[in-house]
């Protein structure tokens, strides 16, 4: 009754092919969770930084437990790879295989552990992009790569493909295993959101030196850039996704200051502009310009601008970087509720009352703080 | 031994109390603002696209708060005299005097009677907003400490509050150490701490924990979570207070935790920026918001006056009346964080901010 024949052949090829699949899969799954774990590292610049299961263990605990599973993941990943030939045939590779199932195995107790106990906390399999609490998904993953590394014990060396076996078949069988794992894995989404991700204007980054630019690219620039007094902005500071600068002006032989607003965006923001008068904040009219074909405006701007980048002091990184270093508020601006809690405070900013830092002196450690006692 | 810090202020509060007057400037960029988005003629505004720029209103979307004038105020000083019915303290301003009400409490570590408020000690008082020179509530010695853990001996705590304060030293009495740790489980360096307790001298004598200590180090922030389309007007998160640093005791403001990072964070050391846990758009001191506190529904209209560097780090939640989304919105002073109903001792209430535009 246990006789084969040749019928069952096909099934027997399909399943040493599906067998033959699982080590570039379990390696390239290892390798990759080492990798993301590395970049993790190298970004925080902590090892302990990783999520994952080392969160169940004391701190002491956490470090050498993560640079083990790292080094583990890395070892069997390239163990796997390096044992899948005639290198290390027999009993090295079904060690390494053995070690591969038992890794998962114990991830998988290990992801049960922290579901139950630390459930906000992500499995940490592939550095940031696991943060999504351990799901049923992410222990199905774990299963089937144990069982995956499991059942490659005893496969004999991998050979190339044999002509009776079609390269369409492992190919098949290797996208079919790799798609069903990319659908156990929550990674896979938040991969996809970030390489689709565009940050929303107010919490993008962009350098003060970047609007600067900007704006004196910008038709409002050439336009009253002859009116400006000084070439370096008096006041810089952001507020959502607008950049506001302001630069000091002369306007029928009163102080002025032309403020520009420009829009945090990478390639032609917008830019508008106002003129007010320092004194008493009035906006001002902006002066007729003189009838000029629109090309011989832009040229006088352009001319403008270049004799201006001659002979004119840059302005200072430091200006424009830390425009607030001296802005505190004060009695003029206020709370918006009347009452005595809006009442102007005479005294300054700093009254001796208010010493900084309550008095405390300035301590480089416990020690010191004992000794003053 | 740990490093020496070579500078316990940051270059904009070094320069003394002249960059202090220059104030106005706050007050000048509200002005200039509104001038850019007043209504003028099209000599103004570049035409070149800014169709989807979405330009911001000219004014505050709340500044006419309802019921602003009831909200109470706060006032700090000496204790020089307490009785049942009034107590007297000393402040910049000289002497002054409060009657209690008949319902008004004290606070000292724990709930007390206000004529066991001591004299000599610090009081923060609040003031009934519908009487004048009338107090409810009295916190003695009040302090708080929020940073990250620099050292641990045996009952005490150095801890770093930011580049624009010294680090603070709080002890733990015993009869505090269980509560403290059952909230705060990592006592070690580099995790974070938020106490409340009672000031003795140069120390803090930590007695009640002021939220959950979040389970990573401060300097292993957790990613922050993806935000597509534009930021929702309203952000909801926990709202704190910390003890004033340099600030006159009054000061209406809010520190808030995402300070443009090109212009730099005068709170965060070597000038470094790094995101905090929740996702807010980047403002400037100066910059207006309206805190609404969820647990009383009061709101008003306050100042950016600092950068968050702190607070930004924690993704807890506020439960003092409700649970509230995690991470901390805005750091108030404490007069704000009175005026706006919120009780000291528990460190926090569920707030609500609108930007000003």
């Amino acid at each position: 009754m246990l006789q084969r024949d040749d019928h069952d052949r096909p099934l027997t090829m399909q399943l040493t092919v599906i067998q033959q699949v699982q080590i570039p899969v379990l390696s390239a799954m290892l390798l990759g969770g080492c990798a993301a774990k590395l970049v993790r590292t190298l970004r925080l610049g902590s090892m302990e930084a990783g999520l994952g299961p080392t969160a169940l263990f004391p701190l002491r605990l956490r470090r050498p437990l993560a640079m083990l599973v790292c080094a583990m993941e890395f070892g069997l990943g390239v163990g796997l790879i390096v044992t899948a030939g005639n290198v290390g045939r027999g009993e090295p590779a079904n060690t390494i295989r053995l070690g591969t199932g038992l890794f998962f195995l114990v991830a998988v107790c290990a992801l049960l552990e922290l579901r139950s106990s630390r459930p906000d906390v992500g499995c940490g399999c592939f550095g940031d992009f696991s943060t999504a609490p351990v799901s049923g998904r992410t222990l199905a993953r774990s299963v089937l790569l144990a069982v995956a590394a499991l059942s490659t014990i005893g496969l004999p060396p991998l050979q190339l493909p044999q002509p009776a076996a079609s390269p369409a078949l492992l190919l098949g069988i290797f996208a079919a295993e790799i798609a069903v794992i990319g659908a156990l894995s929550p990674e896979v989404g938040e991969g996809l959101v970030r390489l689709g991700y565009s940050e929303p204007c107010e919490l993008r980054t962009l350098a003060v030196e970047r609007t600067l630019t900007a704006l004196r690219k910008s038709a409002q620039w050439r336009r009253h850039a002859d009116m400006l007094t000084a070439n370096a902005p008096v006041d810089v500071w952001r507020e959502m996704c607008w950049r506001y600068v302001v630069f000091s002006s002369r306007h029928a032989g009163r102080e002025a200051q032309i403020v520009f607003a420009v829009y945090l965006r990478q390639r032609r923001p917008a830019v508008l502009s106002a003129l007010v008068d320092t004194a008493t904040g009035e906006v001002l009219p902006w002066p007729a310009l003189p009838a000029r074909p629109a090309w011989s405006l832009r040229l006088a701007g352009f001319l403008r601008l270049a004799h201006r980048t001659r002979t004119a002091t840059p302005p200072r990184p430091d200006a424009a970087v830390r425009p607030d270093a001296v802005v505190r508020p004060d009695a003029a601006v206020r709370p918006a509720w009347s009452g005595p809690a809006a009442d102007p405070v005479p005294e300054p900013f700093h009254s001796a009352a208010a010493d900084p830092d309550l008095g405390i002196p300035a301590y480089r450690s416990l020690s010191d703080h004992e000794a003053a006692r | 031994m740990l490093d020496v810090r070579r500078d316990h202020s940051c270059c904009d509060r070094r320069t003394g109390a002249a960059a202090w007057a220059s104030a106005d400037r706050v007050a000048r960029r509200q002005l200039l603002k509104s001038a850019i988005f007043q209504p003028q003629d099209g000599a103004g505004a570049d035409g070149a696209d800014g169709t989807d720029a979405g330009l911001p209103a000219g004014t505050f979307p709340g500044a006419d708060v309802s019921g602003t004038a009831q909200l109470p105020r706060a006032v700090m000083g000496t204790v020089l005299d307490v009785s049942p019915q009034v107590i007297c303290i000393a402040d910049a301003s000289g002497e002054r005097r409060f009657a209690l009400t008949a319902a008004a409490t004290a606070w000292r570590g724990g709930q007390l009677d206000p004529a066991a408020v001591r004299a000599g000690d610090q009081a923060v008082i609040r003031l009934d907003p519908s009487r004048r020179g009338v107090a409810d509530r009295i916190w003695a010695n009040i302090g708080r400490v929020t940073g990250t853990i620099v050292e641990h001996s045996a009952g005490a705590l150095l801890v770093d509050e930011g580049s624009t304060r010294h680090r603070q030293v709080v002890v733990i009495p015993p009869r505090a150490a269980g509560r403290i740790q059952v909230r705060f489980p990592t006592l070690q360096p580099g995790f974070l701490i938020d106490v409340i307790g009672i000031r003795r001298g140069d120390e803090l004598q930590g007695l009640v924990p002021a939220t959950s200590q979040p389970a990573y180090r401060s300097d292993a922030l957790p990613a922050p979570a993806l935000v597509s389309g534009h930021v929702p007007d309203a952000i909801s998160g926990s709202a704190t207070w910390h003890e004033p640093s340099g600030e006159r005791d009054a000061l209406q403001g809010v520190a808030y935790p995402a300070i443009d990072p090109s212009t730099g964070c005068a709170e965060e050391a070597g000038g470094r920026s790094s995101r905090g846990y929740v996702r807010m758009p980047y403002l400037a001191i100066g910059s207006i918001l309206l805190i609404r506190n969820e647990c009383t529904g009061s709101s008003c209209v306050l100042p950016v006056i600092g950068c968050a560097a702190v607070a930004r780090l924690f993704n807890d939640r506020c439960v003092t009346c409700s649970t509230s989304r995690r991470g901390r919105v805005a750091d108030l002073t404490l007069a704000s964080f009175v005026a706006l109903g919120g009780e000291l001792e528990r460190g926090c209430f569920s707030a609500t901010i609108t930007i000003g535009r």
